[in-house]
């Protein structure tokens, strides 16, 4: 394990020297995965497994990096712009599609645009859950909205940050049910659940997975999924579109390289992916944490991407733009 | 309380079997080192082994990164003491006194304090996880945004004791940490703020190369200007064990700093970097010599050294009782904890009381092992210091860069490194204070994203502060800490600040911010 350290710092210390041939095999050197938002998230917790096992494939280190910031802009915009040798990857989630739409809605420069990032791979698709705290009176989405309506921005939800997945789905619910919800946003999912454990918010929508102990726990409740089918380790919930909400979010994780990326190094890193999904001890991982795997290799995933991005941009025009309260 | 015995019995018999005994010690020294170097802290340490620990059993993976974890509290002392450069985030404070103490020829008593105390802390902090982890994780769950905002006021007060000189320079001071400290972009709303078109800025200015440059390369730069060289320190044995008057003023700072460092550890957040400030602050306040703060006082290594230890086990209560990810480290090992198929919740000590008990054990185990692992390196570190500065100081400057950089991979980082030194040699040489922008840079971030969440909270509504219990008294205590301030300018006594009054118009700024 020193020694794991040990050559790190080495690889550390060579990445300073002048590049090497373009001739050289890929890949030689270690490989930087780029997760957008702070351990112990969706990302984070994909990023993980999937670095593990592309490292057995790939014979070279695959380092997990935490750049987090403005609900992942930070560390997305840095792979979007960063050199195109496949040496640095990113781990992104829905919201690499929803950012460069916000920034538009302000009229600003976008922090990068989706055509700096080449798809690699979906690793899994996974649909939020609308989850209450516990000792709150809705038993249903039913009593939520009806509450909601009674009481238009009393009933608050915390998520991972502004024009964040879990902010994007619960913005979503908000116009399909017609109400009002107080916005509180946290530096990632795991801030946002610990709010809601501590009784600060109301309500949060988030990935199964995280939430799952809590809610055998009985401290959390859960209302409904934004799934097409039911979660499958709680058959019992009902989705958005059975009560009548057409709805349909999911937070789904994917490898990205930056544009411009050479055709034989992404090839590699397709493969890559393609064989790290199939390890025993990746699937083993993603079960525990019980994360459907949704393989799709480039050329289907960029097709997925591009629907869901249209149907976020969609989404984000109808939420518009949000204005703090004075 | 027989049951906790039985169960810790349990915990031993898991601790002591010789695969647990390795990882724990292998992680210990993994800690330590990580925590000697500047820049790579426990949570690079903790993030980059974490793939490593896939093929552990559960019970193997958390002693291992447990004991990274507080290890490198250990490790993260020696630096400071040394050379003046924080091993880690926590440890900024142990760098104003430490170092005095070293100019002074008292580097191994320093290190040796720091060691003891680290221990002591570590173990009563483990006894405090030990019985009191669920009433005090549901307590702990309290603290909201509101909360959080006064704990940051609190703080915040600290500032106004950070120095030894000048109250305006402070001030001034502080308010370019706080500055620093808005850089990067805007968390409620995701506009960019002060970024000049540098994606590297976006997510502001890290904490280690700005006290790495602030503290270490100006200390050099400084050094290298001197019209001739100091004197080699040639550290006799004797010298290496601290003085019985050492000891007996360090007893009562490392006690609070356990206590202090377990308390704000438990709360939700960067807690264990707060708790080493809070710590500093309230032995200086008590002291009944306060000048002497700066100056090398042992007390001013003693407790923020036992707080930040024990603020590593205040933070595993609400992980471990609630599965609560209660800041970035904890965060990391529920990740490892969920990897190996164990659903960490509420149920995980009924559940799993091999892992709880095991782990529990494994860190009383872990820090005798940082004990004796660390003391006999007192004096191997004491003697680095008979290196010659032409070669010890290039040497120093390879390892700051090679941290800095470490940490994200970030050529931008270094370059902050490198301004912040030059800043931080002529700051220095118009006798300006650094530690306050340190501390500035550190708090101007959480507390900005404490007090917006609150009002989003609240809808904008400042009562919010007021009506919440904890967050009420918390903010009644600040005040009630000015108004101790204040009594020194009544009693005219002889005081050792002259501007207490500023002191007191800039805290009726923080009531109404």
């Amino acid at each position: 394990m020193t020694l794991r350290l040990l050559t790190l710092f080495l690889a550390l210390l060579f990445l300073t020297a002048p590049a090497a041939d373009a001739q050289e095999p890929f890949p030689a050197r270690p490989i930087t995965l780029v997760a957008p938002f702070p351990p112990g998230g969706v990302a984070d917790l994909t990023a993980r497994p999937v670095a593990a096992a592309m490292e057995k494939v790939l014979k070279n280190p695959v380092v997990v990096v935490n750049k987090t910031g403005a609900a992942g802009a930070v560390g997305m915009s840095f792979v979007a712009n960063s050199k195109p040798d496949g040496y640095t990857l990113l781990l992104a989630l829905s919201s690499i599609s929803i950012i460069p739409e916000a920034d538009k809605l302000f009229n600003r420069t976008p922090a990068y645009n989706m055509t700096q990032l080449s798809p690699i791979a979906l690793i899994s698709a996974d649909p939020t859950i609308l989850v209450v705290a516990a000792d709150r009176p809705w038993k249903s989405v039913k009593e939520f909205v009806e509450d909601a309506k009674r009481r238009p921005g009393e009933i608050s939800f915390s998520s991972s940050g502004v024009y964040g997945t879990l902010h994007m789905a619960t913005e979503m619910l908000s116009h399909a049910g017609g109400i009002k919800l107080k916005h509180v946003p946290f530096g990632g999912a795991g801030p946002a659940l610990t709010a809601i454990l501590g009784g600060h918010v109301d309500a949060l929508a988030s990935g199964p997975a995280v939430v799952l102990p809590h809610i055998k726990a009985g401290k959390l409740r859960p209302l409904a999924g934004w799934g097409a089918k039911r979660v499958a380790a709680l058959p019992d919930l009902p989705t958005f579109k059975e009560l009548g909400y057409d709805i349909e979010f999911y937070i789904w994780a994917g490898v990205f390289a930056p544009t411009g990326t050479p055709a034989p190094v992404l090839k590699a890193l397709r493969d890559a992916v393609r064989r790290a999904v199939e390890d025993p001890d990746f699937k083993g991982a993603m079960a525990k944490l019980e994360t459907p795997i949704a393989y799709m290799d480039a050329p289907e995933f960029q097709k997925f991407w591009d629907k869901d991005a249209r149907m976020l941009a969609d989404a984000i025009k109808r939420v518009g733009r949000i204005e703090e309260k004075k | 309380m027989a049951e906790t015995f039985q169960n810790l019995y349990l915990g031993f018999s898991v601790a002591l079997t010789p695969t647990v005994l390795f990882y724990a010690f292998v992680g210990c020294v993994i800690g330590t080192l990580v925590g000697v170097l500047p820049g790579v802290g426990p949570l690079a340490g903790i993030s980059l082994l974490l793939p490593a620990t896939f093929g552990l059993n559960a019970t193997n993976a958390i002693v291992l990164l447990a004991g990274i974890y507080y290890g490198a509290m250990y490790g993260g002392s020696t630096t400071s003491i040394l050379m003046r450069i924080p091993g880690e985030a926590a440890s900024v404070m142990t760098c104003i006194d430490g170092y005095e103490m070293t100019k002074k020829g008292r580097a191994g008593p320093a290190l040796a304090i720091a060691a003891v105390g680290s221990y002591i802390a570590g173990t009563l902090s483990i006894v405090g996880l030990m019985f009191l982890a669920p009433p005090l994780a549901s307590f702990a769950l309290r603290f909201g945004p509101p909360e959080y905002f006064a704990l940051l006021v609190l703080g915040l007060l600290v500032l106004a004791y950070m120095s030894s000189g000048s109250m305006p320079k402070a001030l001034a001071m502080a308010a370019l940490g706080l500055l620093l400290g808005m850089i990067g972009i805007d968390t409620m709303t995701g506009f960019f703020r002060f970024h000049y078109g540098l994606v590297e800025l976006g997510d502001g200015i890290g904490v280690v190369p700005v006290a790495v440059g602030l503290f270490g390369i100006s200390e050099i730069l400084l050094t290298a200007g001197l019209p001739t060289p100091p004197a080699v320190h040639k550290p006799k044995l004797r010298e290496l064990l601290p003085s019985r008057q050492e000891w007996r003023d360090s007893a009562a700072p490392i006690g609070r700093g356990t206590l202090l460092g377990f308390l704000i550890g438990i709360i939700p957040g960067s807690a264990h970097i707060i708790s080493s400030f809070v710590s500093y602050a309230l032995e200086r306040r008590l002291s009944k010599h306060p000048e002497r703060f700066g100056q090398g006082a042992v007390e001013g290594v003693a407790g923020p050294e036992s707080a930040n230890n024990s603020a590593t086990s205040g933070a595993f209560v609400p992980m471990l009782a609630l599965g609560v990810p209660s800041g970035p480290i904890p965060a990391v090992m529920l990740a490892a904890m969920m990897v190996h198929g164990i659903s960490p919740g509420p149920f995980l000590i009924t559940q799993q009381p091999e892992l709880f008990w095991g782990f529990i054990a494994s860190m009383y185990v872990g820090n005798v092992v940082l004990l004796i692992l660390n003391l006999p390196l007192v004096g191997l570190f004491v003697n680095l210091l008979r290196i010659p500065y032409p070669f010890l100081y290039p040497a120093i400057l390879v390892f700051c860069v090679l941290g800095v950089y470490a940490v994200n991979q970030s050529v931008v980082d270094v370059w902050i490194m490198a301004i912040m030194g030059a800043l931080g040699y002529l700051l220095r040489k118009f006798e300006f204070d650094t530690a306050p922008i340190v501390l500035g840079v550190i708090l101007a971030p959480m507390l900005e994203m404490a007090l917006r969440q609150s009002l989003a909270m609240s809808g904008g509504n400042y009562a919010i502060f007021f009506s919440r219990p904890i967050a009420a008294t918390m903010l009644l205590v600040g005040l009630a800490l000015l108004l101790l301030s204040l009594r020194p300018l009544l009693a005219r006594g002889a005081d050792w600040r002259r501007s207490v009054g500023l002191e007191e118009k800039r805290a009726l700024g923080e009531e109404n911010p």
